[in-house]
């Protein structure tokens, strides 16, 4: 009990808390973007799964840090560019296309896994490298401080800066406000001509690349290999950090945050005799909520 | 047959060739060998592997190659009829929903929990053959239709996303079920979490015992029929059909759109809610399922290879199970993972809904035989005149 309480109020907690929001938070930054073009992305979790798979079996052939990110990033861009080009130009419904990308993520890792490394589970034989942890120097030191902001994974640090770089880009940049131009009201973003497809082309693929960023954090960092379906529901959750925190990158970090640090809690408010259960459920019990509350308070106001 | 419809199923065909093309030159190129003989020798080699594994996959569900010939493979054909129980009906269920452009996809969720609830009346009810079986069931239903009611109110009354909320919910549901067989229904003498066995008189009625061919997939064609019936010849399935189709319209020729979307959720909820009791009670005997078993996904894949009509569901599910099935078996037999179905799936489901790929046949074809019934039309004209 008494390790349970410590569990959870100790700065370790936050520190876990973190660790796990990462894979999170930049897929539902993902799907902020995408949804800013008013694109639903819902192949995040596919996305995020390949990437993780291509950082694995890349590092593990080649030994190379930096080709595993190219080559995660590039395989997390072609996931997303496939889905534009289905649902942009051949007009396939872009949430079948993204079911069907999931489902090839899904199958096809496993599958490939199999064929290069004769295991289905993990690719725990595969040699592969890590992205490793940065300490920040002097702050490192300091007592509490250090704990909850040193130490944590690269990628997690540009997780971090991404929510400001998002928000900045879509609030501050042509490109920014454009996507959200064609989210709002297509048809007025073409009549001032912007062309609303490549628009929408860009943001998918840019959400594609924030997403291949959790994927190779998962596998490359979270732990140090590939298991199947690993990504076990993060995209999904990003979807809904996404839909609690609106249009807003700070709203959408806050959400993916709440996700985070329940499931991290989670785990520890087990030895309360709290079933984990309910707990996991509960941040999805609250978005559906928050999301009938925004669609009651939009309601009124348009009957006004 | 008109030319669109006629077109639809060429579309298909073609989807699902183009889907085994990629899978034989997947299947082939893993079978290339490594080591030191010539490239055509290489090549031979992995051609007639790549043909077995094929030959395992096309076939292997109905046919068992022994060295004396081909036989009937029993086991198979039970192991296909049994799994296309539960993807049938998701199918149907997210097809009521999808006639009416909802997107609600919280089948999976639906069924979990159906389930889950359905197997304490499973464990607990006397088991009285038929009766309980049928009082399970109906549990199932309504506990599916139960947790349909808030996407549907949701979005009827708030209009508030159903394809966000019902994706929330099938995680509630997920966490709801596995809480309720883990604390009040866990057996635990077995060794991994699963719940107590059902009573026997609850189970469905075997037609092989051996291989456990329950008669689910009968119920199954039952609700086909009965959702065919429901979506096809009355006018609550006219209504939902013309609110797909044009909502305004529907709106303008009186339907009260949002009481209907919601009624057609619900009633695709307690659908969903069927399918994965039926397969508890006439396989498995207890619930133990640790992960979500992805029925309700694979009914979105039916339900788009079936356009939505019920009677192409048991088609689509039929066609879908056999190539799992035999993907299954080419896995035993070769090398080959049988996860290759899933990439097969993802290209049929891309192919098949995408709007644009073959537009341009369509059209030709479509105008060919508008000119062609102009052309028939013009000649009655002279025929009349004189």
């Amino acid at each position: 009990m008494n390790d349970a309480l410590r569990g959870i109020f100790s700065w370790d907690f936050i520190a876990a808390g973190i660790r796990v929001t990462t894979p999170i938070l930049l897929a539902a930054l993902g799907a902020l973007v995408a949804e800013s073009a008013g694109t639903p992305n819902i192949a995040l979790e596919g996305i995020m799964l390949m990437s993780a798979f291509t950082g694995v079996v890349v590092s593990g052939f080649t030994q190379s840090l930096f080709l595993a990110i190219i080559a995660g990033i590039a395989v997390g861009i072609a996931m997303a560019s496939a889905l534009a080009y289905f649902a942009l130009k051949l007009k396939t419904d872009i949430i079948l296309a993204a079911i069907a990308l999931n489902i090839f993520a899904s199958g096809g890792t496993i599958f490939f896994l199999s064929m290069l490394t004769g295991d289905k589970g993990s690719s725990a034989s595969v040699n592969s490298l890590i992205i490793p942890n940065i300490d920040i120097p002097i702050i490192e030191n300091i007592p509490v401080l250090g704990d909850i902001v040193s130490g944590h994974h690269a990628i997690t640090y540009v997780a971090i800066i991404l929510i400001f770089v998002v928000q900045y880009f879509l609030y501050k940049t042509p490109l920014g406000l454009r996507i959200r131009a064609v989210g709002e009201n297509p048809h007025a973003a073409d009549s001032v001509g912007i062309s609303v497809i490549k628009t929408k082309f860009i943001a998918l693929l840019i959400s594609g690349f924030l997403a291949s960023l959790g994927g190779l954090f998962l596998s490359m960092g979270y732990v140090s290999w590939f298991a199947r379906d690993m990504t076990a529901g993060r995209g999904w959750i990003a979807l809904a950090a996404q839909a609690l925190g609106g249009l807003n990158a700070f709203g959408v970090a806050a959400g993916a945050f709440l996700f985070g640090f329940t499931e991290a809690a989670s785990y520890s408010l087990q030895f309360f005799n709290i079933p984990y259960e309910l707990t996991q459920s509960l941040p999805f019990a609250i978005t559906i909520i928050v999301l009938g509350f925004y669609a009651w308070r939009k309601l009124k106001t348009t009957k006004k | 047959m008109k030319a669109n419809n006629r077109f639809t199923i060429y579309r298909i065909g073609i989807a699902i060739g183009i889907a085994l093309l990629i899978g034989y030159i997947i299947v082939f190129i893993s079978s290339i060998p490594s080591g030191d003989i010539a490239f055509w020798d290489k090549m031979k080699e992995a051609f007639d592997s790549a043909n077995e594994a094929y030959r395992y996959f096309l076939t292997g569900t109905v046919v068992k190659w022994r060295s004396s010939g081909a036989a009937f493979n029993q086991s198979g054909f039970i192991q296909w009829m049994n799994e296309s129980v539960p993807i049938i009906i998701t199918g149907l269920a997210i097809s009521m929903v999808f006639s009416a452009k909802q997107f609600n996809i919280g089948a999976e969720g639906q069924m979990f929990l159906g389930a889950a609830v359905a197997t304490a009346v499973g464990i607990y009810f006397p088991g009285i053959p038929f009766i309980s079986t049928v009082v399970v069931i109906v549990v199932a239903m309504l506990a599916g239709a139960g947790f349909a009611v808030i996407p549907g109110f949701l979005k009827a009354k708030l209009k508030a996303s159903e394809l966000v909320t019902s994706l929330m919910l099938n995680y509630v549901a997920f966490f709801m079920g596995l809480f309720i067989i883990k604390t009040f229904l866990r057996d635990t003498e077995a060794g991994s979490l699963v719940s107590l066995p059902f009573q026997e008189g609850s189970m469905l009625p075997l037609l092989n015992e051996r291989y456990k061919w329950h008669i689910g997939i009968f119920i199954a064609i039952g609700i086909t029929i009965f959702v065919w019936f429901l979506m096809k010849k009355t006018t609550w399935g006219y209504k939902v059909r013309m609110i797909g189709d044009n909502q305004d319209f529907a709106e303008y020729s009186g339907i009260n759109s949002s009481k209907m979307i919601f009624q057609v959720q619900v009633a695709s909820g307690a659908v969903a809610g069927s399918a994965g009791i039926i397969e508890l009670l006439g396989y498995h005997g207890r619930f133990l399922w640790l992960y979500s078993p992805g029925y309700g996904w694979d009914g979105i894949i039916i339900a788009t290879l079936a356009r939505n009509n019920p009677i192409f569901v048991p088609v689509a599910a039929f066609f879908l199970s056999y190539i799992r099935v035999g993907a299954k078996i080419m896995g035993r037999y070769t090398d080959i993972a049988p996860e290759i179905v899933s990439i097969l799936q993802a290209v049929i489901i891309l192919l098949v809904t995408a709007e644009a790929f073959l537009s341009k046949w369509k059209q030709r074809s479509i105008n060919k035989e508008a000119t062609k019934s102009n052309k028939d039309l013009s000649l009655e004209r002279v025929g009349e005149a004189k």
